[in-house]
């Protein structure tokens, strides 16, 4: 089961994507804010990061060169979700190493072609036995 | 008595110089009886001496002078006073009309004789007439100066006032006893003994003799606060002397107004920034609560579905897709705030326009299904991928295809997207086309104002708030394009965006980043200050859009013509009028005075109707232009191509256009050409007539030089072609022939051509010298590198 951390300190949005997500048959596993999400990230190796930008404690763009500049983590890829038409969050999510972005308000089917699509991707360059377990 | 001599020598001396003295002169004795007369009073009133002497006054003439006031006179005053002077006679004598005499009356006793009354009459006519005619000026000068309604101070060169004008008397509500003959800053208690004002007229009127508009703010005691625009100049009155007429106009209401005027407007940009972020940060407010509504109403129809629970699911997906639906508004009002707060921006990309049209034909299909009608999506091979904003693109579309689909019913909704070349760039075309219930010119023309739909009575028939074009419209300008609209009534619309392929953010003129308005190009000298550029030189431009200017002036002027610009119709009326354009392109939809009126204006006017017009416009509809008297008609974002050719058909700047020569002697033409270039001419060939107006129909000659003698279509006949065409009928035709002329062949030319040159009988040298004599006189615009 691939499994997701989404960072969003938003409950509703979190308790909305996670539940959708988990229906999908997704493991969910959420942080509220930037350093909580580098955190799990570190700690529970996610499949995927869905990253919200304006966090408390460490903002998103923050989070995000934090996850890339490590070993560890920088072949999590990170999907940046932006706020509809702000192409300036949008900018600065790819300047921090964000390997894509999907605005709010989310829609699944998108999203979910992204996450494949982006651990697929992955899962070509590092280990193959991820793609199984 | 050898003093008699004496006596008579000394009479004689006397009647001498009685007779020398040119004003007329009678000499009579206390009974009024003339003695003498001298040769001025003969002469004057073309009697003899015969006729006058011993006579009595009264019977001269036959009773000429026998006037009341003359008796009275002589008989009461005479008697009793031996002098009177300057006493005024005005009579109408017999023979030499009405005149106006002085009488001077002097009793003297002369030796011998018994006491005379030397009665001397200057005739003062003239003098008087001409004093009349002199005040009658003054009069009406004074007159005039009354009459004009702001007051003046006419000073003396001591700016010691002469007179005001009622005007002034009336404003400073005092009178001329208080005003005239003293000092200015004497006046009404010292209330002009202001320093501004001495500078003024102390040290500025004397040395330049004029000044114009003096702004002067001063307390006065009657009036207040004032603001007064003065306006001097130094003239020479006649015996008058030098004076100073000091104009004084209370600009304090109009300056007032003009503060207003800034003020409202600061406060109206301020309310509307005020507005826009309101709508900004409203709009985030209501879109939280809204995205929990349209994400827990989709997952729960998730959900339900899964559980087959349909009654639920169905209920579940229209509180979704209207929570949408309201979320698109919100979405929409913000983005119309930000753009008119100036904050939107493009996030500019590249992407595939397949995928783009397939993405965008998924999302409106349900809305197309709905009114049962058919999507057709066809797009061209070479259709491949282009640079811009994706998400804006993407709202485009879908805003034109979803009104497409609510405004057709049981009918068509075609999407079009092909590339084009235009200008030596590419662009993406799209066009939607329906088979729906179609738009009025009327309607057309307001359809892309914000928060306005073609018709009040469709919103509430087919919904909506009228956010989607007007939006539409502002991202495909945002982007360097635009939207164009072809409606019939009844039978469908055809909406139109043409989009760079390659969207650059330098492309997109801010509006404060633009240079003033009003800063002469091209021909003219800045140091000058020479703001008019000579008639007949530079195209016009009218557009109430300050960015569309200055893309076409920059155009325009890179194309090597003069250009001036004016941002509405009536200033674009004030320019025409004033430069005589040589072209002038026109935009349809301004506010107030719209290009169709302005158009009409220009063809009521016989000193502007020649001037060719190029109607610019959203809306594709050619044949109104056509039948309102507009020369050409494009459509926007415009083909800069086009838009050349067809200046280049219609006008000529300077150095622009070229000189024609048609003759198929190949030598000769070539010769020709040789001459002409290096008289700083650009010179264009053709070999006869028939290829001639073909290059003419491309680009307007400014002189032709034409063999008559021609295969295909010869002199004769091209010249009558080129009559033929009104825009044509200007250009100076010289012809150059070999042939003699017979009388009728000189009169099939006669009057359409300048002048006729013969290539036989004289050297070449000798022709040459007369084509460049021919060239200096038509005033052909020519390169200084000669």
């Amino acid at each position: 089961m691939r499994r997701i951390l989404l960072v969003e300190d938003n409950e509703m949005n979190r308790d909305m994507l996670s539940r959708r997500l988990q229906r999908r048959g997704y493991e969910v596993i959420m942080a509220t804010d930037g350093q909580q999400g580098v955190t799990m990230a570190q700690s529970r190796s996610p499949d995927v990061v869905l990253m919200d930008m304006s966090l408390p404690v460490m903002d998103g763009w923050e989070a995000t060169r934090t996850l890339k500049s490590s070993p560890d983590t920088k072949d999590i890829p990170v999907i940046a979700l932006t706020a509809h038409a702000m192409s300036t969050d949008r900018e600065k999510a790819m300047e921090a190493g964000c390997d894509d972005y999907d605005t709010k308000p989310i829609e699944l089917t998108r999203l979910i072609g992204k996450i494949e699509s982006l651990i697929a991707r992955f899962s070509n360059d590092i280990v193959q036995t991820e793609a199984t377990t | 008595m050898n003093q008699q001599p004496f006596v008579e020598d000394i009479e004689t001396y006397a009647q001498d110089i009685v007779d020398t003295v040119r004003e007329p002169l009678l000499m009579l004795d206390t009974n009024l009886r003339v003695q003498s007369a001298n040769r001025a009073f003969y002469e004057t009133f073309q009697v003899s001496p015969i006729e006058t002497e011993d006579q009595l006054i009264y019977e001269l003439g036959n009773g000429q002078w026998d006037i009341p006031s003359l008796r009275t006179l002589l008989e009461d005053v005479i008697p009793t006073s031996s002098v009177f002077n300057d006493f005024e006679l005005e009579h109408t004598f017999p023979i030499i009309g009405r005149r106006v005499m002085l009488l001077n009356g002097r009793k003297l006793r002369a030796g011998s004789h018994s006491a005379i009354i030397v009665l001397a009459m200057e005739d003062v006519t003239e003098r008087r007439r001409s004093e009349a005619d002199l005040r009658a000026i003054e009069t009406y000068a004074q007159d005039i100066v009354d009459t004009v309604r702001e007051p003046l101070l006419i000073l003396d060169t001591t700016l010691r006032v002469q007179s005001g004008n009622r005007a002034f008397y009336h404003t400073f509500r005092v009178s001329p006893d208080e005003t005239e003959n003293r000092l200015i800053y004497e006046l009404g208690n010292g209330q002009w003994d202001i320093p501004a004002l001495r500078t003024l007229l102390e040290d500025i009127v004397p040395t330049s003799s004029v000044f114009n508009d003096f702004e002067l703010v001063h307390d006065f005691p009657e009036l207040g606060r004032r603001v007064m625009l003065l306006n001097a100049r130094k003239l020479q009155a006649g015996h008058h002397g030098e004076l100073v007429v000091l104009a004084m106009e209370d600009v304090t209401e109009r300056r007032r107004a003009e503060e207003e005027a800034v003020a409202a407007k600061e406060a109206s940009e301020a309310a509307n920034q005020t507005k826009s972020m309101f709508l900004a940060n409203m709009s985030h407010e209501l879109r939280t609560p809204l995205n929990a509504i349209v994400g827990y109403s989709e997952m729960l129809h998730e959900e339900a579905t899964e559980q087959g629970l349909e009654s639920f699911a169905v209920d579940l997906n229209k509180i979704h897709s209207s929570g949408r639906q309201l979320l698109g508004l919100i979405n929409d009002i913000l983005d119309l705030s930000k753009i008119e707060a100036g904050k939107m921006e493009l996030f500019l990309e590249d992407f595939d326009l397949k995928l783009l049209i397939d993405d965008v034909a998924a999302t409106i299909g349900p809305m197309v299904k709905k009114n049962a009608n058919v999507l057709k999506i066809e797009c061209s091979a070479d259709l491949g991928g282009m640079r811009a904003d994706q998400a804006k693109m993407r709202q485009a579309l879908f805003n034109l295809l979803s009104n497409a689909a609510k405004f057709t019913h049981e009918g068509t909704v075609t999407l079009n997207a092909a590339r084009e070349r235009m200008d030596g760039t590419e662009w993406i075309v799209f066009q939607v086309v329906d088979t729906g219930i179609g738009l009025s010119s009327e309607k057309l023309l307001r359809l892309f104002q914000d928060f306005t739909q073609a018709d009040p009575s469709t919103t509430r028939k087919f919904g909506g708030t009228g956010l989607g074009l007007a939006l539409t419209r502002r991202f495909c300008q945002m982007m360097g394009g635009d939207v164009t609209v072809h409606s019939d009534e009844g039978k469908g619309s055809t909406f139109t965006i043409k989009l760079p392929a390659i969207v650059s953010e330098l492309e997109i003129p801010r509006v404060e980043d633009l240079p003033g308005e009003d800063v002469p190009i091209a021909n003219i000298d800045r140091r000058t200050g020479d703001p008019a550029p000579s008639p007949g030189t530079c195209v016009l431009v009218i557009d109430d859009n300050a960015s569309q200017r200055d893309i076409m002036r920059r155009f325009l002027v890179k194309e090597g013509y003069c250009v001036r610009c004016a941002g509405s119709g009536e200033e674009g009326l004030r320019l025409a009028r004033e430069m005589l354009p040589i072209a002038i392109t026109l935009d349809v939809m301004m506010p107030e005075m719209d290009g169709w009126e302005v158009l009409k204006v220009l063809h009521a006017d016989p000193a502007l109707s020649e001037i060719p017009v190029i109607m610019l416009t959203m809306v594709d509809d050619p044949e109104r232009g056509i039948r309102f008297g507009a020369t050409e008609y494009l459509t926007k974002p415009v083909n800069r191509h086009r838009l050349s050719r067809i200046l280049k058909r219609y006008a000529c700047s300077a150095a622009a256009c070229p000189v024609l020569v048609v003759e198929d002697d190949e030598a000769m033409r070539k010769s020709m050409r040789q001459l002409l270039e290096k008289n700083g001419c650009r010179v264009a060939e053709a070999e006869n007539g028939k290829t001639a107006l073909a290059l003419m129909e491309k680009e307007k000659p400014t002189l032709i030089f034409l063999d008559l003698r021609m295969e295909v279509m010869d002199g004769f006949e091209f010249v009558e072609e080129v009559r033929r065409h009104s825009e044509w009928r200007s250009i100076p035709i010289i012809v150059v022939t070999a042939q003699d002329l017979t009388s009728g062949e000189r009169k099939r030319l006669n009057g359409n051509v300048e002048m006729i040159l013969h290539k036989s009988g004289q050297s070449r040298q000798e022709l040459f010298s007369h084509v460049i004599d021919a060239l200096d006189n038509s005033a052909v615009p020519r390169l200084t590198t000669v």
